[in-house]
């Protein structure tokens, strides 16, 4: 056993060798920003379209100290996480709910599923007649964006909790209280977890969207305002700052949702 | 036995059921519906005539029944209607287009699956709308900048879908082609295309989802046409029942475009 | 009858099959040889892991890189050669085709003409008994009835040897009964030279000629036993004395392999199990 255990040390490739895709991946990011960087130099690319990409790291730090992009990110995060907050504690009980009774659950659950593909971010002129400018606005707005999920992946995940586990909980002569703490919701757990996953994501998109359609609160808004203002650099630099939080952010929920899931 | 029978029936009914037992018929589902139905519309018209909002804030049912009448015979509506198809269509084509190509190609190479898939992976549910900056910048102001963002959009649902539909096609199928000798060719048109026919059209239900409303966002951002345009009009001019008949009007258009192309996933041949 | 029976539909000469590379090299196939007669239906028998489906991919033409020797004339095979037809162990059936079309498979890539093809799909679906099902989708069928759409999809392309791997393992035991019988009156119909992979004892005794029994790792063959129950045959013979006696006679050689990959088995997972 020792024998197979060095074997198998000994045998394993070098670093690059065993990331080679994931180092080609990055290398290829590094050389299309150099080819732009050239091209935009060389004067092929008009520089007022794609600004070199020197030019946008170096627009990272004005971005950071002149347009206070971290309270801004502060200010976006405050509305995700009334939203997110507010869509969990909404929607897993209307989920629980909507899966004790197949009646109601049989008469709502297409309209939920309704509810989650409407494209309900058109309607902030209306939610803007509603509610004002004001955060509030794109909470509201956020959190109805990201209810359907939460309650479908409730739903779902409850109604999948094994049979024979609800036959142990049964000749166990549990009540049903203990039968839904004890037994349905932590096998739903996961399941749910993927609802809020759904739901989380949803709302980094309505509120960091609307902020920038309405021009109001954090990372939207700046965006909005260094276009408008007419700064590439500086615009693709929050965009890049932008996108770069959001995959951060998506891991992150992965990584819970992972680690969730019952070993298997 | 009959005794016994009788003493398990009750012991069984104390135990707490999972979920309500009462029967479930397709009639009591409709009544539930309506009901709620009605009582949604019946607290719609309550606090529009209890005047607790101001204005128009929240039009009667009849108002906004109104307006949608006189939408839909008005020409302006339809013109906008078509400039929004245009630019959807437009963006869904060029984005679905590209979208398969990178699917099949992430979808048949491993390493570039490793290479590239996480970053067409994690870029796709980042917020679409906030790029509409740069596409002015590339393509102006007009239709081509919607269509470009509409079809970024599309194309990261369609290259997801596409490659995961390749990789999980039965393998069994195609040792099946193998054993009966089949050419590349008949391989592509036999074995893969069909076999991920369904993923494909689901990468571009989910595709077309997201480009329509891209499109809208943007023509709502910064446009002179097209129906994202008349919504900011209606929304300026403070005709809150023609807003309501407007959104009424494209969500109910943006679902039947969804049913469309579910249904066309679900048939089989 | 004596002289087809001499020359044979296919040689598996000293054929080796080894995984792997360095010192993780595992010999999957050892020095294998037999032949299956014009007509003649013989199976492979064997434990999990005796070799068994590296030997179909071999025959089938799928594992092209092996060292040894099948010839089909004078033809080595290394790729798929069209006088095999190949039954495959998973459902295999094209879900996006109806039964008809799904059989018709292998004459469409033949460039068959579209009103012969279909005549002469229905007339090997109507042979494995599936007439009134023609335009159902494979989901509308059951497993068993999937698997005989694969069985007529082979069949349809008149291969000189039929090679099927394990068809029925995924049927219950009745299925599988009937289904056998199914095969050995299309078997004696069509004189069909027919190799079966299988580890399902009663299955191989009710329907071959011959039996190869296969050890457990390394797949050597162990022993060639004739099976002479009469022809025509049905499932009837699984009651016979004569049976039986094959039967017991199999299984004594195959426990001994079949504990052998079961002390493995074990023996792994408990390795597994102290580093996990």
């Amino acid at each position: 056993m020792a024998d197979t255990l060095v074997r198998k040390s000994s045998s394993s490739p070098s670093l690059l060798f065993r990331y080679g895709p994931e180092i080609t991946g990055l290398a290829s990011l590094v050389v299309a920003a150099l080819l732009f960087e050239l091209l935009v130099r060389v004067g092929v690319i008009n520089r007022y379209v794609i600004p070199p990409p020197s030019d946008v790291i170096l627009a990272f730090e004005r971005v950071v100290t002149e347009e206070d992009i971290l309270g801004r990110s502060g200010a976006t995060a405050f509305e995700m996480i009334v939203a997110a907050v507010a869509a969990v504690l909404v929607g897993v009980p209307v989920g629980a709910l909507l899966h004790r009774s197949p009646l109601w659950r049989r008469a709502m659950e297409d309209w939920v599923g309704a509810l989650a593909a409407a494209p309900i971010v058109l309607a902030f002129p209306l939610f803007l007649v509603l509610f004002g400018r004001s955060p509030k606005t794109i909470i509201v707005m956020a959190f109805f964006h990201g209810l359907a999920p939460i309650i479908l992946k409730t739903i779902e995940g409850l109604s999948g909790t094994r049979k024979v586990l609800i036959n142990v909980g049964r000749s166990l002569n549990m009540t049903s209280s203990q039968m839904f703490w004890k037994i349905l919701f932590p096998s739903a757990l996961p399941v749910i977890f993927t609802g809020i996953r759904l739901s989380w994501t949803f709302v980094l998109i309505t509120v960091v969207g609307v902020e920038y359609l309405i021009n109001l609160g954090g990372l939207g808004q700046l965006i909005n305002e260094l276009a408008e203002r007419y700064d590439l650099p500086g615009t693709y630099a929050a965009i890049f700052f932008v996108i770069l939080v959001s995959v951060f952010f998506f891991i992150l929920l992965e990584r819970v949702e992972l680690w969730l899931r019952p070993a298997r | 036995m009959a005794a016994t029978g009788e003493m398990k029936a009750p012991a069984r009914r104390a135990v707490a059921p999972a979920v309500s037992t009462a029967p479930v018929t397709a009639r009591r589902v409709l009544l539930v519906r309506v009901i709620v139905a009605l009582a949604v519309l019946a607290v719609w018209e309550g606090l529009s005539r209890s005047g607790l909002f101001y204005g128009e804030v929240i039009p009667s049912l009849t108002r906004i029944a109104a307006s949608l009448g006189k939408l839909l015979v008005d020409p302006v509506f339809y013109k906008n209607l078509q400039v929004t198809a245009l630019e959807t269509f437009a963006s869904l084509s060029i984005g679905a287009a590209l979208g398969i190509v990178t699917g099949i190609v992430l979808g048949a190479n491993r390493f570039l699956m490793r290479a590239f898939e996480p970053y067409v992976y994690y870029l796709s549910p980042t917020p679409r709308i906030i790029l509409f900056p740069v596409m002015i910048m590339w393509f102006g102001v007009g239709p081509a900048s919607k269509v470009a963002l509409g079809a970024l959009s599309a194309y990261f649902a369609v290259a997801l879908s596409t490659a995961a539909g390749m990789r999980q096609i039965d393998a069994i199928l195609i040792r099946v082609g193998r054993s009966f000798r089949a050419t590349t060719w008949q391989m592509a048109t036999k074995i893969y295309l069909p076999a991920m026919r369904v993923p494909i059209l689901n990468g571009i239900r989910l595709g077309m989802g997201t480009a329509i409303i891209t499109v809208l966002l943007a023509e709502t951002k910064l446009s002179n046409q097209g129906l994202g345009y008349m919504i900011m009009q209606v929304y300026t001019r403070f005709d809150m029942p023609g807003l309501y008949a407007l959104l009424i009007v494209v969500f109910a258009i943006a679902g039947a475009c969804n049913a469309l192309i579910g249904k066309l996933a679900r048939e089989q041949v | 009858m004596e002289d087809i029976r001499l020359q044979p539909a296919m040689v598996v000469d000293d054929v080796v099959k080894r995984f792997g590379r360095g010192d993780e090299i595992v010999t999957a196939v050892d020095h294998v040889s037999f032949n299956v007669a014009q007509g003649e239906f013989v199976s492979v028998i064997g434990p999990s892991g005796c070799g068994k489906s590296t030997l179909f991919n071999i025959i089938g033409g799928l594992l092209g890189d092996y060292e040894g020797s099948v010839m089909i004339g004078d033809e080595r095979i290394s790729a798929p050669h069209p006088a095999v037809g190949m039954v495959f162990q998973e459902e295999s059936t094209f879900p996006w085709r109806n039964v008809i079309d799904n059989v018709a498979f292998p004459l469409e890539l033949q460039g068959v003409a579209k009103s012969e093809r279909m005549d002469r799909a229905h007339h090997f679906i109507d042979m494995v008994g599936l007439a009134s099902f023609e335009k159902n989708f494979p989901s509308q069928l059951s497993g068993g009835m999937r698997q005989r759409v694969s069985i007529a999809r082979t069949l349809v392309s008149q291969p000189k040897i039929l090679l099927m791997d394990e068809p029925f393992a995924a049927l219950d035991e009745q299925t599988r009964l009937l289904l056998g019988d199914k095969i050995t009156q299309i078997q004696q119909e069509l004189n069909q030279t027919t190799l079966l992979i299988t580890h399902n004892l009663t299955e191989a005794v009710q329907l071959s000629d011959r039996i190869v029994v296969m050890t457990y790792r390394p797949g050597k063959v162990k022993r060639i036993v004739d099976i002479n129950l009469k022809r025509p045959r049905t499932s009837d013979v699984v009651g016979s004395d004569a049976f039986g006696h094959y039967v017991a006679e199999i299984w004594n050689d195959l426990r001994e392999e079949a504990s052998r990959g079961m002390a493995d088995s074990e023996s792994a997972a408990s390795r597994r199990g102290a580093h996990g």
